[in-house]
């Protein structure tokens, strides 16, 4: 057995070598070791091969080898002090005011990007305010989340959001357990008469559970309670805070006073308090009327609503009313196909739609902020490159990779900061534009859009956002800086290139992003052109409009009293027409099935569908109306005589292939209408609806006179300003009836204009996301070019002095953009393909793939995108060889 | 024999792509270069630590003290992403080197 070589001591060795070095006690230690170890195994697989001596030589030879002084002085070189402690709040103030003087050493940067988050965060605080206001805050009671809306769902018979009969309400009060407060309301309009002159108002009667549910103490007197809900009680009436305000002087002695509503006598017992509003626009409560004698399925249609008993959930109780509608369902004669849905108030109010669209919206602006926020990250990359020997120097100086990130970190925040401040500023100009071009009448009563303070979290949330995505590609690229060659100045390019991938993509990122707005923008604006432009086919100018209901009882009476006003409008001195109809053309049309003489149906369904109108004749001189076949309505077509119909040119093209109408017998309603059948006497031009989706639908227009029964018309007069006006035409009704109100009074231009607020609130404020994001992309390519073309002069005038023109430097340049360009804009107008197809609520007269809109759209981003790739590409053309190869050097 | 030249140019490529798989501590790195260059190259500690800790200080490499149960520790080297980004450099231009090399002397491999 050999005898295994004795190893020296080689710590003591190495001591001894480096004992002359002036090592930090803990650097001599470690590199003590790690030697020694290095030299022990060495020996012990030398000295069995050459002898323990031998090996000894050699080893203690290689260990007083001078090239080893190397290793000790980089040793030393580490020695450093030690870390400042890195998350002391002296340290972050340090870093504050370290990043606010070198950012305003690069004042272009610092401007740039604030200015860039600023719109980014402006736009979405907006945007987020609009929606928090008019869903997420939810009503103006306590604990609004727990109101509940019950509606009916039957889709088999196209019922969405229905309201639920008396009948079924009374069994569901009386079973249900999951509301601790239950009620039921309808709304209805009424003429309130008395005191000056007579009015029409909105409406509600409600059962008492309503009122405990909205725990809302009365300003004066009390609300109704259960008695006074039953059939023979009293009639009461609780009167809304501006009623009591303008027709009672707000006088407290009102309580036990009667008011007249529709000619009945009702006693007043309470009045609410200023702010009181439920629901929408009523302004007078009056008691339900319960019967429970009511089978399931009978009495009028009611809103149902309720408020949830604490720890029950939207889950249970819809399993709850979905267990009580099977037990109505087997008291009733006829099994059903409802399905009774609990969902929380407002968003079983508003229109899907709606829901839709804003929350579209505000993805839309978060991209727009995606966009700054990718621009901010150009920016700052570009600037963590330039300083690269600076981050070098801190971390030779002993800065750990933590300060460093968080140095980066510190000038995001800073940007985001300022972003902040500036974009809640832009965002409260923006929620003022907002409500004043939101019209009041499509304001719901919950509705309260302004800087609320989740909004302001909001805001913070979103700048803390912003300070992550555009600082955490800075501060991972300032980290992987390569500090040995930097602080040399070796190779800048592994690095700079390294970063110039990086920024290309990004630039690709918000090219998709801007194009998949702009394709949204495109499509709004052209719906909002082709509604600027759209031609009505009557006369809207110098139109007074306004709602007339005939006092209740006798419909002979009824139509008396409308033939009068008819008469004595048109004999006012100076107007050129005055209507009467069942509405007024392009706003009020009704909707009904339809059957054509000689044609079979097999069921409802088949029956085709139409927007109806009944008229007065003088509708065509008021309107400007001309008959393009067959003769008009006359004042002939009277209650006995054979019943006729006028219709326009789409209902011909629809119905008779463009062929012969006149003639031809049409009866409304399905298949089982009572209605007679009427004869079309004449053709009229395609005249404009104001509807987003059918702008331009197919009408049958009947004579109001022959109606069998006429309550309420709408009212037309044209002429001169003073004639067609609420006063001049108020004054002929009151001499006809002094207790009927005129009401909705408004012009044609207004009500047309009206319905299609969303179309142009959300259609200009989708073109300023656009035009905001494309400045945004277009500043962020010019950029990215700008810089990538700067970094290339050398190599640019090596190519240059080699004979390349300055023609094929542009090509070089700019080709290296185009790829970002087409693959950033291809994928961005699929994205958008998919966003048309949400915000369609919107879009007027425009087909969510027309093709123009596309080109358009890639015409735009792709023109600009490749100005910002040529001005750098013209630079770099322009550089001089000579200078170019000097610099940089 | 090659020249200390050509050794001191492409030690710091070997050290690169023998941490690339996995960290290593000083005495292997120096056995595994002698044995798979067949002793046609080799370091001792003198030769040896200086490259390594210009590595370190460059931030190609990082050393760490590892301990393992039952074994003294140890001070492991492992790259860094910036390591391998100059590893991939250094492997493209050797390429090219020995590329034009061969196109000059007309030196062909078999």
């Amino acid at each position: 057995m050999p005898e295994r070589p004795v190893s020296p001591d080689w710590r003591a060795e190495v001591r001894a070598r480096l004992a002359s070095a002036g090592l930090r006690p803990q650097d001599e230690a470690e590199l003590t070791e790690e030697m020694a170890q290095h030299l022990d195994e060495q020996f012990a697989d030398l000295a069995p091969s050459i002898g323990s001596d031998a090996a000894r030589a050699q080893l203690t030879a290689q260990l007083r080898d001078s090239s080893l002084d190397e290793a000790i002085s980089r040793r030393r070189r580490r020695a450093r002090p030690p870390a400042a402690r890195t998350w002391s709040s002296g340290s972050i103030w340090r870093d504050v005011r370290y990043g606010l003087r070198s950012l305003r050493r690069s004042p272009g940067v610092f401007a740039a990007g604030t200015a860039a988050l600023a719109l980014g965060i402006g736009l979405t605080t907006m945007m987020f305010s609009i929606l928090y206001g008019a869903i997420i805050k939810g009503l103006p009671f306590d604990d609004p989340s727990r109101i509940a809306y019950v509606s009916y769902n039957d889709p088999r018979h196209g019922v969405i959001d229905g309201g639920a009969p008396l009948g079924d309400y009374q069994r569901f009060a009386a079973r249900q357990r999951s509301f601790e407060t239950f009620g039921g309301l309808y709304r209805a309009t009424a003429t309130l008469t008395g005191a000056d002159r007579p009015e029409r108002i909105e409406i509600a009667r409600m059962t008492a559970g309503v009122f405990e549910m909205l725990e809302t103490r009365p300003m004066l007197g009390r609300f109704f309670v259960a008695r006074d809900n039953q059939r023979d009680a009293e009639p009461t009436a609780v009167l809304g805070y501006s009623v009591w305000r303008d027709r009672y002087a707000s006088d407290s002695a009102v309580l036990g006073r009667a008011i007249r509503l529709n000619g009945k006598q009702y006693t007043v017992i309470g009045v609410m308090p200023e702010k009181f509003q439920f629901p929408d626009e009523a302004r007078i409560w009056l008691p339900l009327q319960l019967n429970a004698s009511l089978a399931p399925g009978d009495g009028p249609s009611l809103n149902i609503v309720g408020r949830l008993r604490p720890g029950v959930d939207y889950e249970s109780a819809n399993v709850e009313f979905r267990g009580l509608m099977q037990q109505l369902d087997a008291e009733r004669s006829t099994p059903t196909t409802i399905r009774p849905v609990v969902l929380p108030y407002v968003r079983a109010t508003m229109p899907k739609r709606v829901y839709t669209l804003l929350y579209s919206m505000l993805a839309a602006v978060i991209l727009v902020l995606l966009v700054a926020c990718a621009n901010v990250t150009n920016l700052l990359l570009d600037r963590t490159l330039r300083r690269s020997r600076e981050i070098g120097i801190r971390t030779a100086l002993g800065a750990t990779r933590l300060a460093v990130v968080r140095q980066s970190f510190v000038e995001s925040a800073i940007l985001a900061g300022l972003a902040a401040i500036v974009g809640t500023a832009l965002a409260h100009i923006g929620i003022v534009l907002f409500n004043g071009a939101f019209p009041a009448a499509e304001r719901r009563f919950w509705m309260d859009i302004r800087l609320h303070p989740a909004v302001l979290v909001f805001v913070v949330s979103m700048a803390i956002l912003a300070t992550l995505v555009s600082g955490l590609l800075p501060a991972i690229q300032s980290t992987r800086l390569d500090v040995g060659s930097i602080l040399k100045d070796e190779s800048h390019s592994t690095s700079s290139l390294r970063v110039g991938r990086l920024s290309r993509l990004i630039v690709a990122f918000e090219l998709a992003l801007s194009s998949a707005l702009l394709v949204g923008a495109g499509f709004l604006t052209k719906s909002v052109v082709k509604l600027r432009n759209v031609e009505p086919g009557f006369v809207t100018a110098s139109v007074f409009t306004a709602q007339l209901t005939a006092a209740p009882g006798d419909s002979l009476k009824q139509r008396a009293f409308f033939e009068s006003v008819d008469r004595e409008l048109n004999a006012l001195s100076g107007v050129e027409g005055a209507y009467l109809g069942s509405g007024l053309p392009g706003r009020g049309l009704g909707s009904d099935r339809f059957a054509v003489e000689g044609r079979t149906y097999q069921s409802e369904r088949d029956y085709g569908r139409t927007r109806t109108l009944a008229i007065t004749p003088r509708f065509f001189t008021t309107f400007g109306v001309h008959v393009l076949k067959g003769r008009g309505i006359t004042a002939d077509d009277r209650l006995g005589t054979p019943g006729v119909a006028v219709v326009n040119e789409a209902f011909v093209r629809q119905n008779f292939r463009g062929g012969d109408a006149i003639g031809r017998r049409i009866r409304l309603g399905g298949g089982e209408s009572k209605l007679d059948w009427v004869t079309i006497v004449g053709v009229v031009p395609t005249l404009y609806t104001a509807t987003i989706d059918d702008p331009f639908p197919p009408a049958v227009i009947t004579a109001l006179w022959q109606r069998p029964q006429i309550s309420s018309v709408a009212v037309a007069v044209r002429g001169p300003a003073d004639v067609a006006s609420a006063p001049a035409v108020r004054k002929v009704i009151a001499s006809l009836d002094p207790e009927i109100p005129l009401y909705a009074t408004s012009t044609m231009s207004e009500e047309l204009r009206a319905p299609m607020w969303p179309l142009q609130l959300f259609g200009n404020l989708f073109i300023v996301f656009g035009i905001v994001s494309l400045v945004l992309a277009t500043i962020g390519l010019y950029a990215v070019m700008a810089f990538s073309a700067s970094r290339r002069v050398r190599e640019l005038g090596i190519r240059m002095a080699l004979g390349a023109s300055g023609r094929d430097v542009i090509g070089l340049v700019s080709r290296q953009g185009a790829r970002q360009i087409v693959v950033g804009v291809t994928i961005g107008v699929l994205i958008g393909t998919g966003f048309v197809r949400l915000i369609r609520a919107v879009l007027f007269d425009v087909q969510p793939n027309d093709p123009w809109v596309f080109a358009l759209v890639v015409g735009v981003l792709g023109s600009s995108a490749f100005v910002a790739c040529l001005v750098p590409a013209l630079r770099a053309g322009r550089v001089d060889p000579v200078i170019a190869l000097r610099s940089e050097q | 024999m090659l020249t200390d030249e050509l050794k001191k140019g492409s030690a710091e490529f070997l050290i690169l792509s023998l941490l690339e798989a996995e960290a290593r501590h000083g005495y292997e790195l120096q056995k595994l270069i002698e044995s798979r260059s067949k002793g046609v190259i080799s370091f001792h500690v003198a030769s040896l630590y200086p490259l390594l800790y210009r590595l370190e200080d460059r931030g190609w490499i990082v050393g760490r003290w590892v301990e393992k149960p039952g074994e003294r520790r140890r001070r492991f080297y492992r790259i860094t992403p910036a390591g391998k980004d100059t590893l991939e450099a250094q492997r493209d231009s050797w390429r090219e080197f020995v590329a034009a090399i061969n196109r000059i002397s007309g030196v062909r491999y078999a």
